[in-house]
């Protein structure tokens, strides 16, 4: 027990993909095919794009940040220009420049640039990743300014390192793994409400507008399909009604397990992320 | 804290500055497309003797069509056609239905978007207080479970199951097992709630509740979408970081206590969750005549790393609002709540109207902008006293 308080982040994760894995094998015995097979392409549409949201916000946090650190060095104009546009964008509210991102995506499916699958997700995932990178940016000028203070950095100067290689490789790669891994995971949970958020929103709201164009079905859009929203209401209704309480993992089963999902992917990040942490004295 | 003002201001200038060039692009836009559409049809419509509505009055365009025109048959059956459509749509469009048919930003869309917006700003002023003292509450209470050495409620389980060999396990045993198991459901239940969308918690309690009061907004606002937990848990950080410098162990060499236990003399008191920075001024202390135990209370460390932890979450508050507005949003045009900002917002770009959207997101955007100006001035105004540039704390 002390092993696993010890190491939090791997007793989550454990947590995390046995709890999937029992949803899926409950899923299996009771939830009908045509909506398992519904589950599954969503889990995994949703999983695809939370993971791009997370690579492509490394790469963007990553590259700004240590872009950021030269700029400040050698041409203060730029920077203070780019500064100022990050703190635009830091400004607007996550949901409302993803919001933006999907009126130009309806706009571009309409206009037929963008057709496939992959590429609407691959949007979705930028549009999100520029709204969320700015929290890794900042860890990366973070721990560049925090290394640059000690001597090691004037010292492998000296010896005639480069000083990129010095950010990427010795400050960034060899001493910041831990914080980038913990940062990655929080922006994985970050990416999941938000794009779960985002695509219930525009099934529920801007329904008559997208049926022109179909959106990959992510979790956030099969919750706001009847069935599934008629599934969480029956939730309510369990509170006062035992036996609805009994019947809601047999019958509401497909409302009810994106609901789960959601909500423990959340919760196991937000204890990963601790866990690293704690592990790491962060 | 000049410059920060300055990028404010040029933020707040060049965002409007865009969003004007944006209006009058779509502004053109638009008339240009009206223009092409009805350059056709104008003069028809505009014949007062005609009425369109009327069959008779119809069929005699038709034959006037046909007899002015006779070359151009397919062109007289498109015009009549395209002023069948148009006349149609005023009758059928949802824009028409919903109110939402005049385009552009006007003065009645501004007069109509006013009062909303005033309703947004106040509700994510009382979501903002509410969910900043909550977040420091919960990550107090966290911090003195944490100083007292509790861990999670399955560990606590699995150690008071490991020490009671099964021959001394009786009837306070098992009461005492039960009540962590419903405490660790209990847990397991805030936890659900705290990282729950808001969406979910609302659709699962609609059949019982009023999901449209203001009042479930502010708490749906406070509780779910993780605002409060993640936050919570920033400031938890903060606390952390702060006892374990070295100033603490030179505060608790001078004497300053550094019991964590609930109520004691020389411990913390349960309401310094809810009023974290009052309770530990030493004027509290002489003010509480009646009880000896709080006249005996010694100055407490926990008071020092709590400010100087609540100093650093402060420019945190600034990503703490643009997060909450987030929340806010998603809970107004998930829900579908009419009359209110974020509704109505989804409303125009449904119909297309991209100027009001884009002059709602403004609107948005400077609450933001207002909030990060008022954060900045009071970490400056903080940052002062700690720096003893002003009166000492």
């Amino acid at each position: 027990m002390n092993t696993f308080s010890r190491h939090k982040d791997t007793f989550w994760s454990v947590i995390w993909i046995a709890g999937l894995g029992a949803l899926a094998v409950w899923d299996i015995a009771f939830l009908n095919r045509p909506a398992l097979e519904l589950l599954q392409t969503a889990f995994l549409n949703t999983m695809v794009g939370s993971l791009l949201v997370v690579v492509l916000s490394l790469v963007f946090g990553w590259v700004t940040g240590v872009a950021l650190y030269f700029l400040d060095e050698r041409h203060r104009l730029l920077y203070l220009s780019f500064t100022f546009l990050l703190n635009v964008i830091r400004s607007i509210p996550q949901i409302v420049g993803i919001l933006i991102g999907y009126v130009a995506l309806t706009i571009l499916i309409r206009e037929e640039i963008i057709r496939s699958d992959l590429m609407q997700l691959l949007w979705v995932a930028s549009t999100i990743g520029l709204f969320v990178f700015l929290e890794i940016a900042d860890l990366v000028r973070e721990r560049i300014a925090h290394y640059r203070k000690l001597d090691f950095v004037d010292a492998m100067l000296c010896c005639g390192i480069s000083e990129g290689r010095i950010v990427n490789r010795e400050i960034l790669w060899k001493n910041s793994r831990a914080h980038l891994l913990q940062k990655m995971v929080t922006t994985f949970g970050a990416a999941i409400f938000l794009q779960c958020s985002i695509d219930f929103i525009v099934s529920v709201g801007l329904s008559t507008d997208v049926s022109l164009s179909n959106f990959p079905v992510t979790l956030g859009s099969l919750l706001a399909k009847l069935d599934s929203k008629q599934d969480i209401l029956a939730i309510g209704t369990a509170f006062s009604n035992f036996h609805q309480m009994l019947s809601l993992p047999f019958q509401h089963l497909q409302g009810i397990s994106i609901a789960f999902i959601i909500i423990f992917t959340l919760l196991c990040m937000y204890q990963i992320s601790n866990g690293i942490v704690k592990r790491h004295k962060l | 804290m000049r410059a920060r003002f300055v990028e404010h201001s040029l933020s707040i200038v060049l965002v409007t500055l865009v969003f004007l060039v944006f209006v009058l692009m779509l502004r053109e836009e638009q008339s240009a497309q009206r223009d092409e559409r009805t350059k056709a049809l104008a003069p028809y419509l505009a014949l007062e003797f005609l009425n369109l509505g009327n069959p008779l009055h119809k069929a005699l365009l038709k034959e006037t069509l046909y007899i002015f025109h006779p070359d151009t048959r397919a062109r007289n059956d498109s015009l009549l056609r395209a002023i069948e459509a148009f006349r149609e749509e005023q009758f059928t469009s949802q824009a028409y239905k919903a109110g939402l048919h005049e385009q552009g930003l006007t003065i009645q869309t501004l007069e109509r978007l006013g009062p909303m917006y005033l309703k947004f700003i106040l509700i994510y002023l009382v979501v903002i207080v509410v969910s900043y003292r909550a977040a420091q509450s919960l990550a107090i209470f966290r911090f003195v479970k944490r100083k007292q050495n509790k861990g999670s409620y399955l560990i606590e389980l699995y150690e008071s199951m490991k020490n009671a060999s099964l021959r001394k396990r009786g009837i306070s045993f098992y009461g005492a097992t039960g009540f962590i198991i419903a405490k660790s459901i209990a847990k397991g239940f805030a936890y659900a709630v705290l990282f729950a969308p808001a969406y979910v918690i609302a659709y699962s309690i609609r059949t019982r509740f009023d999901t449209d009061s203001y009042l479930f907004m502010v708490v749906l606002g406070v509780v779910s979408n993780g605002l409060l937990i993640n936050y919570a848990n920033k400031f938890f950080t903060f606390l952390t970081t702060e006892s374990r410098k070295g100033y603490v162990d030179t505060a608790i060499v001078k004497g300053l206590s550094a019991s964590y236990a609930w109520g004691t003399p020389d411990g913390v008191p349960r309401l310094a969750v809810i009023r974290p920075g009052s309770l530990f001024d030493k004027s509290s202390a002489t003010v509480s005549d009646e009880d000896p135990a709080e006249r005996r209370r010694p100055a407490h460390v926990f008071r020092h790393i709590y400010l100087n932890a609540r100093h650093q979450y402060i420019p945190a508050l600034k990503e703490h609002a643009s997060f909450l507005i987030t929340g806010l949003v998603i809970i107004e045009m998930a829900l579908n709540i009419q009359g209110h900002l974020g509704y109505e917002l989804m409303q125009r770009i449904l119909y297309r109207q991209y100027d009001v959207a884009a002059a709602v997101i403004l609107g948005i955007f400077l609450v933001v902008k207002a909030t990060e100006i008022v954060v900045d001035m009071w970490f400056h105004r903080e940052s002062r006293k700690y720096e003893n540039r002003a009166k000492r704390v």
